[in-house]
């Protein structure tokens, strides 16, 4: 019998697997709706495209539902030193992104992922009174993380040979134009630099300096209960002042800009650059993903802005009752939960959805 | 970690639980109370911080600045057990707070985050166990508190007035004299746990007499007119502070006499006031540390540790004492530090009685440091096989 169906098998859906499954749920309670069977595939075609070598996050960046122990004890085991642990404690830990991968991997194998995924895509979710009919299969409990809905390409941008995002596959023209102002474009602007290549740097706004995109206290009651309690209009503001472009402070990301001299320089406006990457992330919006675009519609669902309103453990309140719950997890989240398209999002959407689950059970 | 105040105050008390336990098995163990007492501090301390500092401080706490708080901590705490008098021995009490902290690293950093997925997120709050440990721990305390209170000895207090004596004590008390209460014929101690407070003794063979038993304190007692010691010590340490003892006009008697009480704890002399007699403190066979005394015009020593005794003579006045000023005899070990010596006589025909400042005798060990030896004939000497060194 499923109990939970997960729509979307990306790290989000993987993360929230986990979390399931050190819930108590078994693997054949749990069914994932995905085309691509390795949860990391997106992510890892990303990282490869901008070239990103070293997770952000720390070592509690991890799949595992508990934070310990995390990627740095992992890779002391392994190397049999200390030092990622300690380096961990000192918040200086940024694990490789082949160590991420790889444990990703080993989890993957461990939890059974690959018997509760179907590789189909889900293009509606049926609404019953007592349950949800996805992919065919009936389940009381629907989380949806179906990701980032797409890569966002400024419209007056979309026809121009030149341009390519950062996240697809490009190597580097002579010049290059890098418009953006987060991490994507910092790490462009490095990886250009390495390449030889002279960068121009095309931003609406001045990027903010800070080691994760969200600060550390949003991840925690300490902010998140004032937030819960915020009224629509000023939480939408809080999220977009938190979801401002930024990348890391720090000599990695500063000195190949002051080594390169003349090579890189930052513009208003876009020029005749060879080549024009778009460091501009993804889609905003519930809109522009047409499975909750559609659940909004059809079910005349609260929404504000860009967002879809869930209650504080990242439920959608008109279709989760006594017995089934609708949860978004994700980046469609951020209304529970801002850092929602962090592991850590999907594992907080994930324990709502368990709390749920096990109340009811009991 | 971004703590709630509620998340640190249970983290905290919920990683207290286990060393507030092993601190309990220690107490009753050592029949002591200072474990209790630490990590009675060591909460007091930590929750003081979270509350007025950390809190307001830390919004976002890494794990490295565990270290730096947790040095504040003991510093705080070590300041603490100073200023409070206690009496818990340095090292297994730096031992007791590092294992305490320890056990909160591993149970903050891997134990809550595994037991409780949402640790993190819930800024450090620990749901039911958190509401257990923070009972447990109050229940602990209280409970500790409780037969500490349990096991205060009666007061009895002494009226104001002449009371005839010998006083016998025979059972655990703590007998406190009213302004001018006075006890003629001197006082007898015969049961562990007493303490006698602002009491004053006039007359006896000894004005306070205490053999073989445990844990007694004299706090302000004044003793004068006894025959043959104002304090009279055997086979038993003493905490002995404030007091006066007058034995001016006595040529023979002492002042304060610890003896034989080597295989029991130290004795303390602490702020007393010792005029006249032939020894003003003397130790025979006992450890005793000898602090901020006053010892006038003693007609042999002002202040003696010998046959084989062993401590501290720390920050004592001794003035016009005829023979010696301190005398560490007869294989022992003195450390004699920040004393100040005054006017010794000389009385010719012994080198016992040669107006010594400090004299180190047969076979004994004597470590000066920072002493003011001034207007004595001799200021320091060591005679018969003995060692004077200073720092």
């Amino acid at each position: 019998m499923t109990r939970v169906a997960i729509v979307g098998g990306g790290l989000a859906g993987f993360s929230a697997y986990q979390t399931l499954r050190r819930g108590g749920l078994a693997a054949s309670e749990i069914a994932v709706f995905d085309e691509e069977p390795d949860p990391a595939a997106a992510w890892a075609r990303r990282a490869a495209a901008i070239g990103q070598t070293h997770m952000r996050s720390e070592s509690d960046g991890h799949c595992l539902p508990a934070s310990f122990p995390g990627l740095a004890v992992r890779e002391a085991r392994r190397r049999g030193s200390a030092a990622p642990v300690l380096r961990s404690l000192a918040g200086r830990y940024n694990p490789t992104v082949e160590e991420f991968l790889d444990h990703v991997d080993e989890l993957r194998r461990r939890s059974g992922w690959d018997e509760s995924v179907r590789r189909e895509r889900v293009e509606r979710i049926d609404v019953d009174p007592e349950f949800f009919s996805v992919g065919g299969v009936e389940a009381p409990h629907v989380l949806v993380a179906t990701g980032h809905p797409g890569l966002n390409v400024p419209e007056e941008l979309r026809a121009d040979p030149r341009v390519v995002h950062a996240y697809e596959p490009h190597g580097y023209a002579r010049e290059v134009t890098v418009i953006g102002a987060g991490l994507a474009a910092a790490t462009e602007w490095v990886n250009a630099l390495a390449a030889g290549a002279a960068v121009i740097s095309v931003r609406r706004t001045e990027p903010v300096r800070r080691r994760l995109n969200v600060p550390r206290e949003w991840f925690s009651r300490r902010a998140l209960d004032g937030f819960h309690r915020t009224a629509p209009p000023e939480r939408a503001a809080i999220l977009r002042t938190l979801l401002a472009p930024s990348y890391p402070p720090g000599a990695r990301w500063d000195e190949p800009l002051a080594r390169a001299g003349a090579r890189f320089r930052i513009e208003a406006e876009l020029n005749g650059s060879e080549q024009v990457i778009c460091a501009t992330g993804f889609l905003r919006g519930f809109q522009h993903d047409p499975l909750l675009r559609a659940l909004a519609t059809e079910h005349d669902l609260e929404t504000f802005n860009d967002w879809i309103v869930l209650d504080p453990d990242s439920s959608v309140p008109a279709l989760t009752d006594e017995r089934r719950t609708l949860a978004l997890a994700g980046v469609a989240a951020q209304w529970a939960f801002p850092a929602a398209d962090t592991l850590v999002g999907a594992k907080y959407a994930a324990r709502g959805l368990l709390a749920r689950i096990q109340c009811r059970t009991r | 970690m971004s703590y709630t105040l509620r998340g640190r105050i249970e983290s905290r008390l919920a990683a207290l639980v286990l060393p507030l336990a092993a601190c309990c098995a220690l107490s009753a163990a050592l029949h002591r109370w200072w474990p209790l007492e630490l990590c009675g501090l060591m909460v007091a301390v930590g929750v003081a911080l979270d509350l007025q500092l950390y809190h307001r401080l830390l919004r976002y706490q890494p794990g490295w600045v565990a270290l730096p708080l947790g040095l504040l901590e003991l510093g705080l705490m070590l300041a603490l057990v100073h200023a409070l008098g206690l009496e818990a021995p340095v090292v297994p009490a730096l031992l007791l707070f590092a294992a305490a902290w320890a056990v909160a690293q591993g149970l903050g950093q891997a134990g809550f985050p595994v037991l409780r997925l949402s640790y993190a997120t819930d800024g450090g709050e620990l749901g039911r166990i958190g509401i257990v440990s923070g009972a447990a721990v109050i229940a602990m305390l209280a409970s500790a508190g409780g037969y500490w209170w349990y096991r205060l000895p009666p007061v009895v207090h002494l009226s104001a007035g002449v009371h005839q004596g010998p006083l016998v004590i025979d059972r655990r008390e703590r007998l406190v004299g009213d302004r001018g209460a006075v006890v003629r014929g001197g006082i007898v101690v015969r049961a562990n746990g007493v303490t006698i407070k602002n009491v004053t003794v006039v007359g006896g063979e000894n004005g306070i007499e205490i053999d073989d038993v445990a844990d007694v304190v004299l706090d302000g007692v004044t003793v004068s007119g006894f025959e043959l010691d104002g304090i009279h010590v055997r086979r038993t340490a003493v905490t002995i502070k404030n007091c006066e003892i007058d034995a001016l006009g006595n040529t023979y008697a002492q002042g304060i006499d610890i003896s034989y009480a080597s295989d029991k704890r130290d004795s303390h002399v602490m702020g007393c006031t010792v005029v006249g007699g032939q020894e003003g403190i003397v130790t025979h066979f006992s450890n005793a540390s000898l602090m901020d005394n006053r010892v006038s015009r003693t007609t042999l020593r002002g202040i003696s540790m010998t046959e084989m005794s062993m401590g501290m003579v720390e920050g004592n006045e001794v003035r016009d004492a005829t023979g010696v000023g301190i005398l560490c005899n007869d294989h022992s070990m003195c450390m004699i530090e920040k004393n100040s010596v005054i006017g010794t006589k000389r009385v010719p025909g012994s080198e016992w009685t040669g107006g010594y400042g400090v004299l180190v005798a047969y076979s004994s060990e004597g470590e000066l440091r920072d002493n003011a030896l001034g207007a004595n004939p001799r200021p320091y000497g060591a005679i018969v096989d003995s060692t004077l060194s200073s720092r």
